[in-house]
Parts: structure tokens; sequence; C-alpha cells
């Protein structure tokens, strides 16, 4: 890979505070550095030049964990990927998003990748960001304006715009993402192909969440990757499910639907046909409640 | 003192010496090494299949500072290597796959090497490319060599009996194409090599090779050179696994870099350039017609093999050279024709690969054998142990069959496994409901176990030497490529001298001190290294028995050597101390140093013409039997267990037996199942871990190992070499293990989730299937 390809970096910050971060990046012209699982591999291939400056967010107070108050859920940008695996409260009120960190990378990398680094990666097949989907999720972007730091909220269905492409502008920092406590009696579930237990990346995967009243379905919210340019909410899908009583016919119905929903296509690692295919057997298993890869 | 009993440490788990250092990390592979006044180098691949080299511009490139030289084709005289003599350091003229080394720089970084390689300017001509060696025949199909209009690389035939004769009597004829694919070794450590001038021109390689003495005379040319003026030093290395078993244009640029710069040069390949310029396991389209009779008698095979030869020749398509024997001697086999072709396309090409021909052939043979039971509505170990040959059997191509063991190979896995029980029940099971089935399947091979005459010679120089400590220092023509050699060499020390493994040092990385030897292959360096270490050190306990019988006043036949003592042998009495001795012969008047030599030639044969001749000292059988389960709907097959019986000869590490078959399990399960490099248009698709799928642990299955000693006459011990076979036998063993789940046969692995998925689903959807 030419030099060149890759961009240069010239300037190198390590900020302490996130008005800082945000002040780093207030030109547009910074690269924000979390962990580097995805950052060094694509920057050192040429995917993604450096912008010139390095903002290592690592440092920044108060960005890693996970907390609960009032009836949402904080999760900080720079909280790992082990640290969901590990994480008291994720185990007691979202175990999904240990059940999705458990099929994340291998130890190394859940060391180092965090839950900020895989949702601005955008990666149509970023694990994490599906269970995120179906808990109905928002993120947070901080930014410096006017001699401030300032913050606004965006709902994470909808933050993609197309493959390593987000809403959120070369200015901005993602500083945490939120979502509201799931009540009792909330189901939620992730998927995965492949028979590698560790280091796969997704051919397809899927999230999702649900109450089931009384053997009706409500507030389904379906989310799959690497079938789309983006992390997919399969809103067809969710509209069939709504309101309905689960049992084979519905799942079935729901598998056909899904098909049709979703864009995949041919490349090293699977044909569109078979991504296709394990979309319609994922749908199933979710519905299923088996949620063996 | 008490008397000293007799003890043997052959058949013991001795742990590699090599163990501790790589474990605490503190093994200098040659990957970290680094030379005083060393420069990098980095060469320049063309990235494009087939195209004149129009010009070359390396003006820009020059001038950055920090470069020392700048290197193209056009700089130099033809000089010509390679297995046909078709391949060079650095194109002049013509591209002809994507590997090709267009240009090379050495400079005072890699990163000052990569910005001056973006600096060079090469104006190509692109050609209409061939990239299937049956296109690559047809006329008026793109030459890739000039010289060979034809495409043709090499052919390959053995004829014994009459084919149609044979067919005539047969009662069933199976008839199947199998294909097999590209596989590459994916060494830890990635391809490296530095070279180092002396003033006077004679040159140090530091080299990854796995054939130093040869490797000289294979390098020499590439470099205009005699091989006498080329010493080979070996450090230690992350792995070979065949791919170093040959010349490589790397190792000739980066020589060619360091003459130039008159400075050290290191070469080392990035993953991706590995991925992509490394080689490859040999694939091959092997057509396959199998005759047998109503009772299960083979009555003939007759094989037509087409290779994909790639741009240039290594060793890939020699591979069937080792692929005739498995045709002509896995099972008895009365009639066979063998007929293949390697032709040039312009596809990256294949070097020689753990099994050397043989995985791929097993493949086919294998999966005959378990159609042919199905077809006759035999049981597979009834067919297989009537079609097995006993000792003293020789087959076609003259392989004399001593010391076999593959009937009790057969019974042992069939039955540690309960592989008739289980095969019934789960193809019983296989219409039933639920979308996950378990499937059980056998496979078998054959392959050499005492070296492999493919050179006039295939023999081993070994020096042992005694100190005044009674310290042993082994100095062996035998590479350590981590295979475990140098365990087995301390091990025949000890067992032979009485001394312990520990005071046993082995030099064996320096051509200009070892005494030659062919190279680590063909599973032959135990058996041939170990036979030769076994004599030098008998020389030696002989000479130091016939000076301690002087002292002892006493035939040496009534001595011993136990515990650095010698010893009475009766009855175990100590003498004098083995040091002392040692000592004594040395600083007396007719003074004398313990100080011996062997060259070990095996009681083999070099081929005649016809491919006839027992061209090893030793053969040897594995049996794998492999338990699955495959997702019906996600296609995902996972390896439950695999029973392993195999004829070891003796064992006599069982560390490192135990460490060579269960890694070749594994190496092997990567092929069955997840392996593929992925050629397309002549382009690598996958050239990272990422998408070429090696086996991981969590993967990998329970094993359980039975080795079978029959004790081969030849080998050292008795032992045979067994390191091949197990990379050899287990992808077919998957593959009917798969077909006795789902009732699909696959004749082209690896048996991706995909692959598997789309053939389940044309099956059920009565599309015709996809291979
Ligand atoms: C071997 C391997 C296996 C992997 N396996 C998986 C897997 O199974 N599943 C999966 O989903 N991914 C996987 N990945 C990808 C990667 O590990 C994840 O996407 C990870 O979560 C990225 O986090 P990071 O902290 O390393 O991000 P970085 O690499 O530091 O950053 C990624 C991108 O996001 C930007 N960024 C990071 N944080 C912020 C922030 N707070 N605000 C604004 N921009 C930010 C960076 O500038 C960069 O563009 C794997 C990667 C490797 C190397």
């Amino acid at each position: 890979m030419s030099p060149q390809a890759k961009g240069t970096l010239d300037e190198y910050r390590a900020p302490a505070t996130l008005a800082e971060a945000a002040e780093a990046l207030a030109d547009g012209k910074g690269t924000v550095l979390a962990g580097g699982t995805d950052l060094m591999l694509q920057a050192e291939a040429g995917k993604t030049p450096y912008r010139g400056r390095l903002v290592n967010i690592r440092r920044v107070a108060g960005l890693r964990g996970v907390t609960e108050d009032g009836g949402t859920i904080r999760i900080g940008a720079l909280t790992t990927v082990t640290d969901l695996l590990n994480d008291p409260l994720v185990a007691e009120k979202a175990p999904v998003l240990a059940a999705t960190a458990d099929k994340f990378a291998s130890s190394q990398i859940r060391n180092a990748a965090t839950v900020g680094g895989n949702i601005c990666n955008a990666s149509p097949a970023g694990d994490m960001i599906l269970p995120l989907l179906a808990l109905d999720a928002r993120v947070e972007l901080a930014s410096w304006r006017d001699g401030a730091l300032a913050t606004r909220t965006v709902a994470l269905d909808g933050f993609f715009t197309g493959p390593g492409a987000t809403v959120k502008g070369p200015e901005e920092l993602l500083g945490a993402v939120l979502f509201e406590t799931p009540p009792a009696g909330r189901t939620a579930r992730f998927v995965k192909s492949g028979p590698r237990p560790a280091l796969e990346i997704a051919t397809v995967a899927a999230a999702i969440a649900m109450t089931v009243d009384g053997g009706t379905l409500r507030d389904v919210r379906l989310a799959l990757g690497a079938v789309a340019p983006t992390p997919l909410r399969a809103k067809r899908t969710e509209a069939l499910l709504e309101g309905e009583t689960l049992d084979g016919d519905l799942i079935a119905r729901a598998a056909e639907t899904v098909a049709g929903e979703v864009n995949p296509i041919d490349d090293v690692r699977a044909t569109a046909w078979y991504r296709k295919h394990l979309v319609t057997i994922y749908v199933r298993r979710l519905l299923q409640d088996d949620g063996k890869g | 003192m008490d008397p000293i009993a007799k003890k043997s440490v052959i058949g013991g788990r001795v742990p590699k010496p090599d163990a501790p250092d790589k474990a605490v990390g503190r093994t200098r592979y040659i990957n970290d090494m680094v030379l005083p006044q060393m420069l990098y180098g980095r060469i320049l691949h063309a990235d494009r299949p087939h195209a004149r080299i129009v010009a070359i511009d390396t003006a820009e490139a020059a001038k950055l500072p920090g470069v020392h030289v700048v290197l193209t084709g056009k700089d130099m005289p033809r000089m010509l290597f390679g297995v046909n003599r078709d391949n060079r350091p650095l194109k002049g003229d013509k591209v002809r796959c994507i590997r090709d080394e267009i240009a090379a720089v050495a400079a005072e970084s890699e990163e000052i090497c990569d910005a001056a390689l973006a600096l060079i300017k090469v104006t190509y001509e692109d050609l209409p490319a061939v990239f299937d060696p049956a296109e690559a025949m047809r006329p008026g199909a793109p030459a890739v060599h000039d010289e060979k209009p034809d495409n043709l690389s090499l052919a390959y035939r053995f004829d014994h009996g009459d084919v149609a004769a044979a067919e005539a009597e047969s009662d069933v004829v199976l008839d199947d194409v199998f294909d097999v694919h590209y596989v590459t070794h994916c060494c830890m450590g990635t391809s490296c090599a530095i070279a180092d001038f002396d003033t006077d021109g004679k040159l140090t390689i530091y080299s990854q090779t796995q054939y130093p003495y040869n490797f000289k005379m294979d390098l020499a040319p590439a470099l205009g050179m005699h091989p006498g003026d080329i010493r080979v030093i070996q450090p230690p290395v992350g792995g070979a696994f065949g791919s170093k078993l040959d010349v490589y244009p790397y190792e000739p640029v980066c020589v060619l870099l360091a003459r130039a710069a008159r400075r050290p040069v290191k070469l080392t390949f990035s993953r991706e350039e590995e991925f992509i310029n490394a080689p490859t396991r040999q694939p091959a389209r092997i057509h396959l017609r199998t005759g047998a009779k109503a009772d299960g008698t083979l009555t003939f095979r007759d094989v037509d093999c087409l290779l994909n030869n790639g741009a240039y020749t290594s060793w890939g398509p020699t591979t069937p050279y080792v692929m005739m024997r498995t045709f002509s001697s896995h099972y008895r086999v009365p009639v066979v024709r063998f007929h293949s072709q390697a032709v040039y396309t312009n596809n990256p090409y294949a070097g020689s690969f753990r099994g050397y021909g043989n995985v791929q052939a097993t493949y086919a043979t294998a999966s005959h054998m378990d159609m042919l039971a199905e077809r006759l509505g035999m049981d597979l170990l009834t067919l297989s142990l009537k079609n097995a040959q006993e000792s003293g059997e020789v087959s076609p191509q003259g392989s004399v069959l001593a010391d076999c063991a593959f009937a009790e190979c057969l019974t042992v896995a069939a039955e540690k496994s309960g592989f008739l029980e289980k095969q019934a029940r789960y193809a019983a099971a296989r219409n039933t409901p639920g979308r996950i089935k378990r499937g059980i399947g056998l496979a078998s091979s054959i392959h050499n176990a005492g070296g492999a005459k493919i050179h006039k010679s295939d023999g081993c120089g070994t020096i042992v030497k005694l100190d005044d400590y009674a310290r042993c220092t082994v100095i062996t023509g035998a590479s350590e490529i981590g295979q475990g050699i140098d365990a087995v060499l301390c091990q025949v020390m000890a067992e032979e001298l009485g001394i312990p493994m520990s005071d046993v040092t082995i030099v064996n990385n320096d051509s200009a001190i070892g005494p030659w030897d062919v190279g680590v292959h063909a599973s032959r360096t135990t058996f041939i290294a170990g036979n030769g270490a076994r004599r030098a050190a008998q020389k030696a306990r002989a000479q130091i028995l016939k000076a301690a019988s002087h002292q002892a006043n006493m035939p040496p036949e009534g001595l011993d050597l136990r515990e650095g003592w010698v010893v009475l042998d009766h009855s175990g009495e100590p003498v004098v101390k083995l040091d002392r001795l040692l000592r004594q012969m040395h600083f007396q008047k007719d003074s004398e140093l313990v100080m011996v030599t062997d060259y070990y030639e095996p009681p083999s044969e070099e081929e005649r013409p016809g491919h006839v001749g027992d061209m090893s000292a030793a053969y040897s059988h594995a049996v794998h039997v492999a338990e699955v389960e495959v997702d019906t709907e996600t296609g995902e097959v996972r390896v439950l267990k695999v029973t392993s019986a195999q004829d070891v000869g003796r064992i006599i590490n069982e560390m490192g037996l135990e460490a060579q078959v269960e890694g070749g399990i594994v190496m092997g399960l990567g092929y069955a199942l997840s392996e593929h490099l992925l050629i397309q248009d002549g382009r690598v698709r996958n050239p990272n871990f990422r998408d070429y799928k090696v086996f991981t642990a969590p993967e990998v299955p329970e094993m359980d190992l039975h080795f079978i000693e029959s004790h081969s006459q030849t080998g050292p011990m008795g032992a045979k070499g067994i390191a091949e076979l197990p990379t050899i036998v287990i992808a077919p063993a998957v593959a009917n293990a798969v077909y006795n789940a789902i009732g699909i046969r696959f004749k082209a692995p690896p048996l991706t989730p995909e692959k598997v998925a789309r053939a389940i689903w044309d099956r059920d959807h009565g599309a015709v299937a996809a291979e």
C-alpha cells in the first residue's frame, strides 16, 4: 500500500476531558482513535485515510462503563466488549448485550474493542449494533460549538447511511449510547453465523427484542446484520409480527417476509443466496427461542 | 556403589528441547534478527495476471532519501531457476501471474521501501490471460511462456496391466471427478531471508529453508554463483510444512539487493504478501474410475489427473509422482493406469505441502472406497479389510510392504470408534425430523515412512562428539523446523551412550558445519537422521567400550554405558565414570578424542523408467474415523471426535508423536472444512486470516489416538516416519461422515457451510446439485 493512501498524521492529541476532545475535533480534521481494532487496519489498508490529527480518546474521563439512571441505561463510548461480557448491570437488565459480546471476535480483540468504535465504524456486519437497534437505543454526539461543549441525541435507527457512513459529522464525538431499561417480560436475543466459536465476521447476524403478552407479540424489533449496506431494521417483518399470535404459521410468514426485505450481496464470505437463506433461518430461530448459531 | 540398572528412554514422553524458549518468548526467530548495517528489502509485485512490461521507471524511487538500491529485471542477465528452469528472480519483459516480481528496493527501513515502491512507474500492456488448465490446453489459448506454446509443463504416466480387460471382469465401475482446491501453509513466521556478502564475494544467507544443502544448488543458478560459495544459516523458523522446500524468487532477490548494496539485506513478507506470494498446495482435478467385483475385490484404478501448474513450476506439479503411488498402492489394486498433465496458466503456483500429492489422491481413493461399499451393499470395514495388503506384498510400482499393519489399523480405528454400529444408526436417522444430523466416516491411506529416494541419495550425515565432561554434541544434516527431530536425536544419544538427554546438544543450523542431508520432507527425518545418529552413536560407544575394556581388563561386550558410567553389563556394577574415562583417553600418550562420523543411506531404490522401484525403506498406514454433526439448515459441520489408528513402527517420543498427529489432523480439518485460497481470474481474493479460515482452537474436536507398533526392521529402533499421514487421511473421513449424516457426497472440498447448505437445499428443492 502506498503511504499516500494511508493519509499522513502530523499531530497527536490525547485529551483528558470530553470538552477537550470535542475541541480537538472542532475543525473536522481529526481522526478519533478508540480501541483501534478497526481504525488501524483500515488506515493501513488505505480504506479510511487518517485526517491529519490523531485524537486518542482513551484517556477521556467518564466515557467508560455502564450505568442506570431514571430508567435509562447509559453505556459510555469507551466501554469495551469485554466490559459488557462481565458487567453485572448488563447481565441483569440487558443480557442480550453480553450474549452478543460472547460471540464477538476473540478475547484479545474484545479487550480493546469499544462499543463506540463498533457503532462509529458503521460496518453492516457490526455485531453490537444489532441488539442496540433492537433495544431502540440512541446515541449522544458531542461537539465544540461557539466555544462550548454541545451535545445532540440521535436515534440509532437512522444513524447509519451506508457502509462506514453515518449522520455523525467529522467534528462530532460519540459519547454514549442510551436506551430505556427493558421492562420485565421483554425478551431479546442475538444469533450469528459461522461454525467458528470465535473470530468470525458475521456472514449474517440478527437480533430481536419483543414482548410476548399472553401469546401475542408486542413491540417487535428485528435488526439484521450483513444483509444490506447498513445494519437493517426489518420493519416490514416487524409489522407483520406486531400484535399477532406466535405460532408456526406466523413464523413461516415472517421468514418469507424477511427474505423479501433484505438486499444482500455476493462477496468472498458468502453469496447473496446464502445470506438470504441464513436470514430466514435466523428469524425462525429467534422466534422459536432457539438462539443456537 | 550400587549397581545401575538398564533403562530405556525410547517410547518416553520427552518435551522438545526448543519448547521452553518458545513458550517464554526467548527464541530468536529469523524474523527477529537484525545484523549490523542491515538494510531492508521489498518487492514490487505485478498485481496483474498477464502483461508485457513496456517500461519501468525507477528514477524517482532511486532518488528517495534512504534508498540504496533499486533493481529491475532489465538490470540483470536471464538467470533461470526452478523445477522447469522457467522462473527468474525479477521478471524482465513479461508478467505471467500476479506474484511476478517486477522491481525490488533496498532501503534503510521497510517504510522507506514502501514509499520507494510507490514511486516506481511500470507501463504494462495487458495480454489475454488463461486461468483454467483445460482452457489453456486448447489450441489458440494464450501462451504463458512464449517458448511453450502448448502450455504443457509436466506429464506423468504409470501403466500397469490391462484396464480394458480388468474392466470387463468388473461387476461395478465407479466413475467420478474430484476437484481439490488451493490452500496455503499459513506458517506463523512469514517468508523471510537475510543475505550477507563477505568482501571476497562469498554469500551467507540466513534462511527458513528446510533443505539447506540442495538449496545452495538450486539458489546458485538464480544468482550466477557457485553453490560452494553459499553458506546457509538456519535460525529458528515459525513453521515450514513444505513451503520452504524450494527456492522462491524473494530469496535470490534479497541476495541480489545485498550484492548491489554491499550491505546485509533482510526481506520479509507481510501477511498479505504471504497469502498472495507464498506457494500453495497443488490443486487437482482427478478423474478416477475404480472397478470391483461383486465380492468387493478391487479390479483396477484408472486415473486422469489435470493440474493447474500456474505460471511457474515449483514442486506442486511434481506431486503426481506421489499421487500415483497412492492410486497404485492404497489397497491392493492389480491394474492401474495413471496419467497426469500439469498445464501452465496465469494463476499463482503451488509448491510442496505436507502430504505431497497424497492429500489430493487420498481424498479421491478414500471417498471411492466409501462409495463402493454402499454400491456393493457391503460395510466399509469388511470391504477395506478384504483389499488391505499384508506384510510382504509388493505394489504395482514395486513398493514392498514390510511390517505392514494396515488391517490392524482398520480394526482398531473401527472398534474404538464404534464405527459400524454408529454408521448404521446414523444412516437410518437421516430422514427423521430434526435439523442436526450426525454422521461417522472412515478413511485410510498409505504413505512412505522410510524416506523417498527422489534423488541419487536419500541419506543423512551425522557427526557425534563427546567432550571431556561427557557432554555430547550431535552435528546432523537434518533440519529442525519445529517437527521435533532434536528431541529424537537426544533420545537416541541417551539410549546408546547412557547419558542424560540434557547433556546432548544438537547442531544443525549451518551448512558450513553440518554434513549433507536431503532435507525435511517425505516424513523422513526421524527415520533417516534417527538411523544415522544411532549408527554414529554406536560407533562412539564401541570406541568408548574398547578403551574401557583395557582398564577393566574384560571384553567390551561385557560392558555397558548407563547413567554416565561404564558398568558391567550383567550386574550393572560401575567400573569407571564416563567423563573420567574420556579424559583418560584424551590426556594420555596415544591420546584419542571420541568424534565419529556416519553417512546413512536407506535401503531404498530410485524409480526405474516406468516409475517402478521400492522408493522408500518403509511404508505405513493410518486410519481415521471422524464423527460429525451437520446443521442441515445452515450447513455448518462440526467435528465431534476423531479416532486415529496409525502404524508408527515404534514410538520413540510419545509427546512428539502426539503433537505431529494432532497437528496434522487439525491442519487436515482446515483442508476438509474451512480453508480455501480463493483464486479468481488469477487473483487471490482472501489474502487475510479473516477470510482464509484456518481451524481455530475452539473448533478442534476430541481426538482418540492409537499408535500401532509394527516394529519396522529398517527403522531406528523400529520406528517409521509418521508426520504426513494424519493430514492426508482426515479430509475424506470427514467427507464420508457428512455423507453418512445427510446422504450427499462432496467431491470438492472444503465442505463450507454455504456449500453444504446449498447442496441440501438443491436436493430438497429438486434442483441440479451444485457440484
Ligand atoms: C480480529 C478482529 C475480529 C473482529 N471481530 C469482530 C466481531 O466479531 N464483531 C464485530 O462487530 N466487529 C469485529 N471486529 C471489528 C472491531 O473490533 C469492532 O468494530 C470494534 O468494536 C471497534 O472498536 P474500536 O474501539 O477498536 O474502534 P476504533 O478502531 O478505534 O474506531 C473505529 C472507527 O470509529 C471511530 N470512532 C471510534 N470511537 C469513536 C467515538 N467515540 N466517536 C467518534 N468516532 C469514533 C474511529 O475514528 C474509527 O473510524 C473485529 C476486528 C478484528 C481486528
